[in-house]
C-alpha cells in the first residue's frame, strides 16, 4: 500500500513536471499579453509530431526536443503575427480564433501521421528502470522528465525574479503601460515571451510522446489539464503554475489509483474549492479578467 | 415543411433544430449576459445519457426518462452555475474545464456509461400510446417544443430580467450602484440556459438513438458558440441560423473533404475576425445601409 | 431637532500604503445641502466609494438613519435609499437612454425577477421612466443608444439615474464635471432645484459653485478633515485658501 502511494506521488510529481512545461508558457502569455492561447494544445500536438519524426529518423532524443520546439515556435510565431495579433483585447474573439487554428493543426497533423498513438522511441540510456531506496522501481524516463521540469522552473524562475528581462515581464504583468511608457521595446519582448512559451509547448510534446504517446486529441487532453493549473494557480503567475501543476499531477495520479473511472472528478474538487473560496486561483491578480 | 420528404434532408433539419436549440441556450450567457460558456455539451450530453440509460438499461417510459432528463442536466446547471463566481477569461477556462470533466467522466465511466461505445438503441418516445417513431412525426415534435422554447425565450429577453442581464453584460459595476446583485442573476440565467441545453440533449438522445462522450466534447460546446455567432449574438433567431449554416457547411464539406475540422477552424476564424455580427448582423447593417440610400 | 441621515466615525480607507481617507467623521442632517471640497487627491471620491459601498471601509463607522451600513453590499445600501452619480461616466453605453432609466427603476423593486412580462407593462415603470428623463430634459433622447449620446447628456442621465427612486440621501461626485458652462448651468439649477426632501452630499471642485448652493462644506485634504463650516467661514478660511490657491 505504502509502496502504491510513493508510485502514484512519483507519477504525479512527474506529470507534474510535463504540465508545468505546458501551463508555464501559457499562464505567462496571458499575463504578459493578455492572449488567452487554446492552440497551445496544438503547438504540444505538433511539437510531438515532429519530435517523433526526427526522433525515427535520427535516433536522437535531443534533437527531437529542440526539433519539436523549435518547430512549435516557428508555428506560434506565424499564427500570432497573421491570426492572433487581429483579435485585439477581446478575449472570446481570441479563444475562438485560436481553437479554429487548433483544429486546422490538428486536421492536419491527422492527415500527415495517421490516427494510431504512436510513442516516441527513447535512446538507450533512457529506457528501463530505476531502482530507488526502499526497492521501488521507477522508469528512468520519469525521473528524467521530473529532472528536466524542475531545471527549466528552475530557469524560469531565476530570469523571472533575478533577472533584469525577468522585471521587465513581472512588471508588465502588473500593468502593461508602464513598461511601453518606459520605451521598453515592447513588441520584442512580447516576441519573446510568446516564442518562448510556444517553444516549450512543442518541447513537452516531445516528453509526453515519450511516455503518453501522441494521437489525435492529445492537445485537448493536456490543454484542459493545463488550464486546470492555471486556474488554480491563478493566470500569469509562475509560482501559480508551478504549485497548480503539483497539485493536479498529484490528484491526477491519486485519482487514477484509488478510482480509475472517476478519476476525471478529481480535477473538478480543487476547482470547485477555488471557486468558492478564491475564484481568481491562489497566486492570481484581482485585475486579470 | 412536408415538402422535404428525403430522408437526409428531414435528419438535417432535425439536428439542425435540436442543435439550435443547444446554442440557444449558449446564447443566453453569451449574446446576453456577456459571459462565454465551454461547458454547455455537459448538460446536452447529461440529459441525453439519462433518457438513454433510463429507457434502454432500465425500461422505464418516456414519461419518465424524458423528464428526468432535463431535470438532470438542469441539476448540473446548479452545479456548474458556481462558475458565475468569474468573470472573463477566468469563466472561460472555468467552463472549458468543467465541460471536459464531464466528457472525462462519460468516457471513462465505462461501467456506467458505456464508455467510448455509449449506450446505443434508444428507443422512440412514447407517450400514452402515441410514438414519435417516423421520422417525419419526430420532426414535428422536434419543431413544436423549438417553437415554444422560443416563445418562452422570446418573452425572456423582454422582461425585467432579460433586461437586466443586458445591463450586466454592459457594465456590472454600475449595475452594482444601481441595486442589483449581479451573481444571483447571472446564476438564474446559467440554470435556465442548462435547462435549454437538456432539452436539447433529450431530444437529441430520441434523434440519434444512441448516445456517446463525443456528446459531451468540446467540440460540441464550441460548436454551439460558433452557431450563435455566426448567426448572429444577442439576437434570438441567431442560434437558429448558425445551426442552419454550420451544420449545413459541415455536412457540405465532409462529403468530399476528410480535413472537415480544419475547414470549420477556418470558419470560425474568418466570421469572428471579418464578420462577428454573424448573419444577423449583415442583415441589419444592410437593411440601416438600404435606409440611408 | 434635526435628523441626522447619515453619520462617518472616524472612517479610514487605506490603499497598500496609502492612507486615501484619514479618519473622517462627519454628520449630515435632513434635507442639508453639504458640500466636499478640496484638491485633486484629497480623498473625496474614495470617501463617497466608501458610503456607497463601492469600496469597503477599512475602519470606522458608517451609520445612515441609525444603522450600521459600514459592510453593507452596494447593492444593498441602494435599495435602503442611498442614490450617486459617479465623477466618470458610468452609464450603461450598450443600451438605449430609455433602457437605463428602466434599469434604475428596476434596481430597487423585485420586479427585476421577472421573466415573462415585457419591461415596460411592468406597472409604472414607463410613465416613470419618461417623466424621469424630462426632469433632466432627455425625453426626446429615450431610444437612442447612449453611446451615442454627447457628454453632457449623459451627465444628465447619469443624474437622471439616480434621481429616479427618490433617493433620501443622494451623493453626487462632481456631477458638471467636463460640461460646458450653459450646461453646467442648467444642470446645476436642476440641482438646486431638488427639493430638502432629498438630503445632498455633493463633492464639487468649482469653489463658487459649491459655496453658492452648500448649507454646510466640509474641506478635505490628503484624506483629513481640516475643517468644516458655513460658506463664509469657508470662503474666508486663510488654510483653504492656501491649499487651493497656494498649491496652483
Amino acid at each position: 500500500m505504502l509502496d502504491s502511494f510513493i508510485l502514484q506521488t512519483l507519477n504525479g510529481i512527474s506529470y507534474a513536471a510535463l504540465l508545468f512545461l505546458l501551463a508555464s508558457g501559457f499562464t505567462l502569455t496571458f499575463g504578459l499579453m493578455r492572449i488567452v492561447n487554446m492552440a497551445h494544445g496544438a503547438y504540444y500536438l505538433f511539437g510531438g509530431y515532429i519530435g517523433l519524426t526526427l526522433a525515427k529518423s535520427t535516433g536522437s532524443l535531443f534533437l527531437a526536443l529542440i526539433g519539436g520546439g523549435i518547430a512549435a515556435a516557428i508555428l506560434g510565431y506565424f499564427a500570432d503575427r497573421v491570426l492572433i495579433k487581429r483579435t485585439g483585447e477581446n478575449h472570446l474573439t481570441q479563444v475562438l480564433v485560436t481553437i479554429g487554428i487548433a483544429y486546422i493543426i490538428g486536421d492536419v497533423s491527422l492527415e500527415i501521421w495517421g490516427g494510431d498513438a504512436q510513442k516516441l522511441p527513447l535512446p538507450v540510456f533512457l529506457k528501463g528502470i530505476f531502482e530507488l531506496p526502499g526497492g521501488i522501481i521507477y522508469p528512468k524516463f520519469r525521473v528524467f522528465l521530473f529532472l528536466i521540469g524542475l531545471l527549466v522552473g528552475i530557469i524560469l524562475w531565476i530570469i523571472y525574479r533575478k533577472t533584469q528581462i525577468g522585471a521587465v515581464i513581472r512588471a508588465g504583468v502588473d500593468d502593461r503601460e508602464i513598461v511601453s511608457a518606459n520605451g521598453i521595446h515592447v513588441d520584442r519582448l512580447f516576441i519573446m515571451v510568446s516564442a518562448l512559451a510556444s517553444f516549450l509547448a512543442g518541447f513537452s510534446g516531445v516528453l509526453g510522446g515519450a511516455f503518453l504517446t501522441v494521437y489525435p486529441g492529445a492537445e485537448w487532453e493536456i490543454l484542459v489539464f493545463a488550464l486546470v493549473v492555471v486556474i488554480v494557480g491563478g493566470l500569469g503567475s509562475l509560482e501559480g503554475a508551478m504549485i497548480g501543476s503539483l497539485v493536479v499531477g498529484l490528484l491526477d495520479a491519486y485519482g487514477r489509483w484509488l478510482a480509475p473511472e472517476l478519476s476525471y472528478f478529481v480535477l473538478f474538487g480543487p476547482m470547485a474549492i477555488l471557486l468558492l473560496f478564491r475564484p481568481r486561483g491562489l497566486f492570481g491578480s484581482a485585475n486579470m479578467t | 415543411m412536408p415538402f422535404l420528404a428525403s430522408a437526409y434532408w428531414l435528419s438535417l433539419i432535425t439536428q439542425i433544430l435540436i442543435f439550435g436549440m443547444l446554442a440557444l441556450g449558449v446564447e443566453l450567457m453569451l449574446g446576453h449576459a456577456g459571459l462565454f460558456s465551454l461547458c454547455h455539451a455537459a448538460f446536452f450530453s447529461v440529459a441525453a445519457y439519462t433518457v438513454a440509460i433510463l429507457q434502454v438499461r432500465y425500461g422505464l417510459p418516456t414519461v419518465i426518462a424524458a423528464p428526468a432528463g432535463i431535470v438532470l442536466g438542469t441539476l448540473l446547471g446548479c452545479i456548474f452555475g458556481l462558475s458565475v463566481r468569474t468573470r472573463g477569461v477566468y469563466f472561460i477556462l472555468v467552463t472549458l474545464a468543467m465541460g471536459y470533466i464531464i466528457w472525462g467522466v462519460g468516457y471513462r465511466w465505462a461501467s456506467f456509461t458505456g464508455g467510448d461505445s455509449g449506450v446505443t438503441n434508444i428507443p422512440a418516445p412514447e407517450v400514452a400510446g402515441f410514438s414519435a417513431a417516423d421520422p417525419m412525426a419526430y420532426y414535428y415534435l422536434v419543431l413544436v417544443v423549438l417553437s415554444l422554447t422560443l416563445f418562452a425565450y422570446r418573452r425572456l429577453i423582454y422582461s425585467p430580467f432579460g433586461l437586466v442581464l443586458r445591463g450586466i453584460k454592459s457594465g456590472e459595476k454600475r449595475m452594482l450602484s444601481l441595486g442589483f446583485n449581479p451573481a444571483a442573476h447571472l446564476y438564474i440565467a446559467f440554470v435556465i440556459s442548462a435547462l435549454i441545453a437538456s432539452l436539447a440533449g433529450v431530444l437529441y438522445a430520441y434523434f440519434n438513438k444512441f448516445v456517446n462522450p463525443v456528446s459531451a466534447s468540446l467540440h460540441i460546446s464550441v460548436e454551439a458558440v460558433l452557431m450563435g455567432i455566426v448567426g448572429g449574438t444577442g439576437t434570438i433567431l441567431g442560434p437558429l441560423i448558425g445551426a442552419g449554416l454550420v451544420l449545413g457547411l459541415r455536412n457540405w464539406v465532409s462529403s468530399f473533404f476528410t480535413l472537415h475540422l480544419a475547414v470549420m477552424g477556418l470558419v470560425f476564424i474568418a466570421v469572428v475576425i471579418w464578420a462577428p455580427g454573424g448573419v444577423m448582423g449583415i442583415f441589419k447593417k444592410w437593411l440601416t445601409d438600404a435606409k440611408e440610400r | 431637532m434635526a435628523q441626522v441621515i447619515l453619520s462617518l466615525s472616524n472612517v479610514s480607507k487605506v490603499f497598500g500604503g496609502l492612507r486615501a481617507v484619514d479618519q473622517v467623521s462627519l454628520q449630515v442632517t435632513n434635507g442639508e445641502r453639504r458640500v466636499l471640497i478640496g484638491p485633486n487627491g484629497a480623498g473625496k471620491t474614495s470617501l463617497f466609494h466608501c458610503i456607497s459601498g463601492t469600496h469597503h471601509a477599512s475602519a470606522g463607522k458608517i451609520l445612515y438613519l441609525g444603522r450600521d451600513i459600514t459592510h453593507l453590499h452596494e447593492f444593498d445600501r441602494t435599495i435602503l435609499g442611498i442614490g450617486r452619480t459617479f465623477q466618470i461616466s458610468s452609464v450603461l453605453v450598450d443600451l438605449t437612454v430609455l433602457e437605463n432609466i428602466v434599469l434604475a427603476i428596476l434596481g430597487i423593486q423585485k420586479n427585476k425577477w421577472q421573466i415573462w412580462r415585457h419591461y415596460l407593462k411592468i406597472k409604472g415603470v414607463e410613465s416613470k421612466a419618461l417623466a424621469q428623463l424630462g426632469q433632466v430634459g432627455l425625453q426626446g433622447q429615450a431610444d437612442v443608444l447612449v453611446k451615442n449620446l454627447s457628454y453632457g447628456e449623459r451627465r444628465q442621465l447619469e443624474l437622471a439615474l439616480a434621481l429616479v427612486n427618490n433617493p433620501q440621501l443622494l451623493l453626487l461626485d462632481e456631477p458638471c464635471a467636463g460640461l460646458s458652462p450653459s450646461e453646467r448651468k442648467n444642470l446645476f439649477n436642476l440641482i438646486k432645484s431638488l427639493p430638502r426632501s432629498i438630503t445632498m452630499l455633493m463633492i464639487e471642485h468649482d469653489m463658487d459653485v459649491a459655496l453658492g448652493l452648500a448649507d454646510r462644506v466640509t474641506v478635505l485634504h490628503q484624506g483629513r478633515v481640516i475643517l468644516e463650516g458655513d460658506s463664509d467661514e469657508v470662503r474666508q478660511n486663510p488654510q483653504v485658501r492656501e491649499i487651493y490657491f497656494g498649491q496652483a
